[in-house]
């Protein structure tokens, strides 16, 4: 196997394929996303989202960057706390899911969060801006997760906070079992939905392939965070990752 | 994006509180904005990024090169 290569879900890939295939998953899925994710977690999503934000601890006035922010769910919680005074940027690499994301946002009266459109791995921000990042979902489908992290390590302030939400893993085997059940549902719910169980495939397989809380936590270290922790949710299904710079 | 009569961008135009803290993905320097052509220039990369419905494009494989006069007028 060639060294380079990268997973996608169960494939190994060139690193140009996941980044391209990738992008394809998400053109495709940006208009049902948001009634999708509601469908597929209960509408648990939502609750993570905000305990994710809790983690931040971003007050009034802060800077905060959501990279793969996609339709802009957390950018809008994020900008309830920071406020006017502080500034909150939308990143993603899909320009289909910020233009869903940037419409939501200015139909909610969030017309002052800014948006564009920017690859993790080499972002267009000044060094040492941020007062915080997060990252809901979107770590798992980057190509190369180490060099997004430094430059998430570059953009953020010293003390500045990297939060990310991931999918991750139980522990429980009743859990784990249960969850592999449920799982099969999603390419029959993506067909229904969306008319794709392609892509639902994929995020089954991504969810397996992702590296586990403590392997995560190594990532995050190398890519230069001295401190670094996680909170489980759902058992390890779900994990909130906190880094300082 | 609409454009008038004489070729001129009329799109929203990029938020100049994102356009202070936005360098070139590539060399992290600074950026002119080309407001007239929706376009962001990097003198270090020698790359124009789009802006699209005020949106910044700030990736490498949607940019164009700039051509030696463009690069010439960043001086």
């Amino acid at each position: 196997m060639n060294e380079d290569r990268v997973n996608f879900g169960y494939d190994f890939v060139e690193p140009d394929e996941k980044t391209r295939r990738v992008g394809n998953i998400f053109r495709t899925v940006a208009d049902r996303y948001d009634v999708m994710n509601d469908v597929m977690s209960f509408g648990l999503h939502r609750i993570f989202k905000r305990i994710a934000i809790e983690t931040t601890s971003l007050r009034p006035g802060s800077k905060v960057l959501d990279v793969a922010g996609g339709t802009g769910d957390l950018c809008g919680l994020l900008a309830d706390v920071v406020g006017h005074e502080g500034q909150v940027i939308l990143a993603d690499i899909n320009e289909s899911m910020t233009n869903i994301g940037r419409d939501k946002l200015i139909d909610s009266g969030y017309a002052w969060i800014q948006t564009t459109v920017a690859d993790a791995e080499k972002l267009p921000f000044s060094d040492c801006y941020f007062d915080a990042i997060t990252i809901a979902f979107g770590l798992r489908n980057m190509t190369n997760k180490d060099c997004a992290l430094s430059e998430c390590h570059r953009i953020l302030k010293p003390g500045g906070i990297l939060v990310i939400l991931e999918f991750s893993k139980t522990t429980h085997p009743l859990l784990k079992r249960a969850y592999r059940f449920y799982q099969q549902s999603w390419p029959i719910a993506g067909q229904l939905i969306a008319g794709d169980s392609a892509s639902y495939r994929y995020l089954i397989e991504s969810i397996d392939v992702h590296p586990n809380q403590s392997e995560l936590n190594c990532i995050i270290t190398d890519a230069g965070f001295p401190e670094v922790r996680y909170e489980n949710l759902l058992g390890g299904l779900v994990a909130i990752h906190r880094a300082e710079k | 994006m609409t454009r008038n009569a004489m070729g001129g961008a009329s799109g929203p135009m990029v938020d100049p509180k994102l356009l202070e803290i936005l360098v070139c993905p590539i060399t992290k320097t600074a950026l002119v904005y080309r407001r007239e052509m929706e376009e962001l220039w990097s003198k270090a990369s020698g790359l124009a990024f789009p802006v699209r419905d005020g949106i910044p494009i700030m990736l490498e494989d949607q940019a164009r090169a700039l051509t030696p006069e463009e690069q010439e007028s960043l001086n």
